[in-house]
């Protein structure tokens, strides 16, 4: 779309978009909100670039290729994570610290559950969008 | 032949998804299972459990983390058809 207007509120507006996902995934276990409602809101914005300013662009910043081996890497490190911490208690392992219920660095692994699946879903909302746009 | 194998799955799979569901406890029983002690066991043990102020994210990322992981992995399964479909 060539508007003049469109494109200076969008170049304007995205970053915004986007600060408040990842707000929304980094507070995940604090305040509502969490991994998928973050990854929405971050792929809203990916969408919004696409729209405005053309497939060229938007594939400078995440292409299918690219977007599918950040999904591959995130489910394995989930995996991993989460492996850890249901064979930890099995085998003694060292346990992840809880923290002090409020701080940003507290909830032992849901921190990064959250931006793991905040990356899963971005990566997934962004490949379907760009897989039905015929351009 | 190909077809009568698939017909026969299907009613294999429908038949036991009934038997399934005919044992299902009737509804608004107070004796049913998810009237137990778990829902009152989440409420007050999340926040020392887990250190997560946020229940609903304590539940789906601590206590049943697997269930999150196979959502996780049918997004990504999702994709995959897709591109499959279109050829990509």
């Amino acid at each position: 779309m060539n508007d003049t207007i469109l494109k200076q509120v969008v170049k304007i507006i995205a970053p915004c978009i986007q600060l408040f996902g990842i707000y929304v995934i980094l507070y995940g276990h604090i305040s509502p909100g969490g991994g998928f409602a973050g990854g929405t809101i971050i792929a809203a914005s990916f969408i919004l670039q696409h729209i405005t300013f053309g497939k060229a662009y938007a594939d400078s910043l995440l292409n299918e290729g690219r977007a599918l081996k950040l999904i591959s890497i995130s489910l394995i490190a989930y995996g991993v994570l989460k492996a850890y911490s249901f064979f930890g208690d099995y085998f003694d392992l060292p346990h992840t610290p809880t923290g002090i219920p409020g701080n940003i660095f507290s909830g032992g692994f849901i921190l990064p559950l959250n931006i793991l699946i905040g990356i899963i879903v971005t990566s997934t909302i962004y490949i379907l969008y760009s897989l039905f746009s015929n351009e | 032949m190909r077809y009568l194998i698939c017909i026969g799955i299907t009613l294999i799979i429908i038949i036991a998804l009934l038997i399934g569901a005919n044992e299902l406890p009737p509804f608004g029983n107070p004796e049913n299972p998810e009237h137990n002690e778990l829902s009152r066991g989440y409420i007050e043990n999340a926040m020392s459990d887990t250190g997560a102020k946020n229940i609903v994210s304590a539940i789906i990322l601590d206590y049943r983390a697997l269930d999150t992981f196979i959502e996780a992995t049918v997004l990504f399964t999702g994709v995959i058809v897709v591109m499959t479909v279109l050829k990509k």
